[in-house]
């Protein structure tokens, strides 16, 4: 079930991705206007990391010691690079994006377990 | 002392990356293009469909077209029908450095089938790591060139001043267009790096006996086969008797191993099908881990009697094919396969958006005129980003194209792909100028958008299996045919020439610094 598995893997670490973009203030002022307020940069950081790590350990519970981390290490390049891609494009997108990929990736989560159990 | 450092590494980075850049850059392509070799090698022999073939059966009729060709041989291969590539596919060869000849059978009748003749996928696949030179040359050129690579992302790392502050940074409105072309740069090396240092390390180990065979030759001492016996990479295989011998069915020995192996065998070596010592090896797919090691029976080519195996792989040898296995990603499903063809192409570019940094930041100030290295590197660059794509969108174009009973045709379609590189490249030399860029991308783009349209005219339509049959195929045609068209649109942006009008949205004074 590879494929299912790789779409948790990519929209967390989209969602990670953004939360560390939106920590720093010139990717805060493109998507939300004005520098990170003091309070957030901690919070945005935490979750990110949070969110890459989620990302590996849904790799490597599914997919095991061998393949997950390798998958996951794919997931990271394409989830950085949809980042990249909706900051120079569409920067006002991005927290919704970010919003949007969570419940997405979360979704996934019982048609893998369903999988699985067959 | 600090800034002298990183000013060594910047200087280091920067030549290092130009002196191999070329070659890199096809070698990414390329790559990147492997890892669909399968389905490109299917569309270009769109005359085989998949059918239900006995495998047992079509190791006989292999044999039987094989003892017609050269019974005396010192080595035949047969590689059973699989439904990716449904004929028997077949070689013989007299002695080790060749030739090795080979055809392509059907599985019905054992006959060569009536596909057109294609070196299809494996054309680009040996371009990847052998650039069309003679093996050994160009393994070696290619491995050098990856060894600077390395030099060039260690180089690069170190040099990156803010690797994290910048690590989503990609200014598209960027006022000076070596600020762009320094994100982009970025963007594709940095996002990309784990992939980058893997593929770059492993392609390196895995011709490792060739790059230094001297640890091998000191303790074997010419018997090199008996390092690959030992590492468990091959079975023990006998030495010739001299004294004719009958070979054995081989329907009863794929039986044989497909009780023993669990599944269908990849193929069938048979060493010395003529000698009483004769020998038939029956070669597995590789396991469905990450290791690229294929596990082989081989049986007495007399009697069926199994021989042995090739044992289990020791730490080092273990390590070599879970590296090897890493490269060539077998193991990718479709949705890994896509995002490794992702990385691959954000290699390809960051070797692309180098090339040009290097050019755009020594471009002269003001009317100076540019000097005979900057003009090389400006022509080399048009003539390799632009070049190799348009070469193997002609190398598709020309599997359409050309009459499917032309004598020679495999060798025609290479000569499409170098001819179409080549006047790419005498285009960028003759003409050279922001301008050139602007039409040889749109040319490339024009190139990819008809092989869709070529394909469904050509017989495409009425295909068996539908004319949607390699629609996965046609889509990345599109995809790229529009990624190099809004690559040229971009470049005459930059040249001061819309192809059409600006960009949505913006002034024209803002599409021109876009």
């Amino acid at each position: 079930m590879t494929p299912l598995v790789v779409v948790l893997n990519v929209t967390l670490c989209f969602a990670g991705f953004a939360a560390l973009a939106l920590s720093l203030d010139r990717h805060h002022r493109e998507a939300l206007a004005g520098r990170v307020p003091a309070g957030r940069v901690l919070p945005l950081r935490a979750a990110g990391w949070a969110l890459l790590a989620l990302s590996l350990a849904g790799a490597v519970a599914w997919e095991g010691l061998n393949f997950g981390p390798v998958q996951w290490i794919g997931a990271l390049t394409g989830g950085a690079l949809l980042v990249v891609l909706v900051l120079s494009y569409r920067p006002a997108w991005l927290r919704p994006a970010a919003l949007l990929a969570l419940p997405l990736g979360l979704a996934v989560v019982p048609a893998i377990l369903l999988a699985f159990a067959h | 002392m600090r800034q002298g450092f990183r000013h060594a590494m910047a200087w280091l980075h920067a030549w290092s990356g130009l002196v191999v850049g070329w070659v890199l850059f096809a070698v990414f392509v390329t790559g990147t293009a492997s890892f669909y070799r399968a389905g490109i090698t299917q569309w270009m022999r769109p005359e085989l469909v998949a059918i239900e073939a006995d495998p047992g059966r079509a190791a006989d009729l292999g044999a039987a077209y094989l003892r017609r060709q050269m019974p005396d041989a010192m080595g035949w291969f047969i590689a059973l029908p699989t439904p990716e590539k449904p004929a028997i596919s077949v070689m013989w060869w007299k002695s080790m450095e060749g030739p090795f000849h080979e055809a392509l059978l059907d599985p019905a009748t054992g006959e060569p089938t009536r596909a057109r003749e294609t070196r299809g996928g494996d054309f680009l696949y040996r371009f990847h790591y052998e650039l069309s030179m003679p093996p050994t040359l160009g393994r070696w050129i290619v491995g050098a060139c990856t060894l600077v690579m390395l030099v060039a992302l260690i180089s690069g790392i170190v040099t990156h001043r803010r690797i994290f502050a910048d690590f989503f940074t990609f200014r598209r409105g960027a006022k000076s267009a070596q600020r762009g072309w320094l994100d982009a740069h970025n963007v594709a090396g940095v996002l990309g790096l784990p992939f980058h240092l893997m593929i770059a390390y492993t392609g390196l180990t895995l011709l490792a006996t060739l790059y230094m065979p001297w640890g091998v030759r000191t303790a074997y001492k010419g018997d090199e086969i008996r390092y690959f016996v030992e590492a468990g990479l091959m079975p023990e295989l006998r030495w010739t008797a001299g004294r004719p011998g009958t070979l054995a069915p081989l329907g009863p020995i794929v039986a044989a191993a497909m009780a023993r192996g669990g599944e269908v065998p990849e193929g069938l070596s048979v060493w010395n099908p003529g000698d009483v010592n004769a020998a038939v090896v029956a070669i597995f797919e590789e396991p469905h881990g990450l290791s690229h090691h294929h596990a082989q029976i081989a049986f007495d080519g007399q009697t069926g009697a199994v021989l042995g195996t090739n044992g289990a792989v020791g730490p080092a040898t273990g390590t070599g094919t879970v590296m090897a296995g890493l490269h060539m990603g077998h193991f990718a499903g479709p949705v890994l396969r896509l995002l490794l063809v992702l990385c691959g192409l954000m290699g390809a570019a960051t070797v692309a958006t180098g090339l040009v940094l290097w050019a755009v930041a020594r471009a002269p100030k003001g009317a100076a005129p540019a000097g005979f290295g900057l003009l090389l590197v400006r022509a080399l660059n048009l003539g390799t980003i632009a070049g190799l794509p348009a070469g193997i969108a002609a190398y598709f174009l020309a599997n359409r194209l050309l009459p499917v009973g032309l004598s020679e045709r495999a060798s025609f379609e290479v000569g499409a792909f170098f001819g179409v590189w080549v006047l790419v490249a005498l285009y960028a030399v003759l003409r050279p100028g922001p301008r050139a860029w602007t039409q040889a991308l749109g040319l490339v783009g024009a190139l990819y958008l008809a092989v869709p349209p070529v394909a469904a005219l050509t017989g495409g339509l009425s295909q068996p299996g539908g004319a949607l049959r390699f629609l996965g195929f046609d889509l990345w045609m599109l995809a790229l045919g529009l990624g190099f068209v809004f690559a040229a649109r971009k470049a005459a942006a930059r040249a001061g020439a819309p192809l059409r009008r600006p960009v949505r949205g913006m002034t024209g004074e803002e599409a021109l610094r876009a």
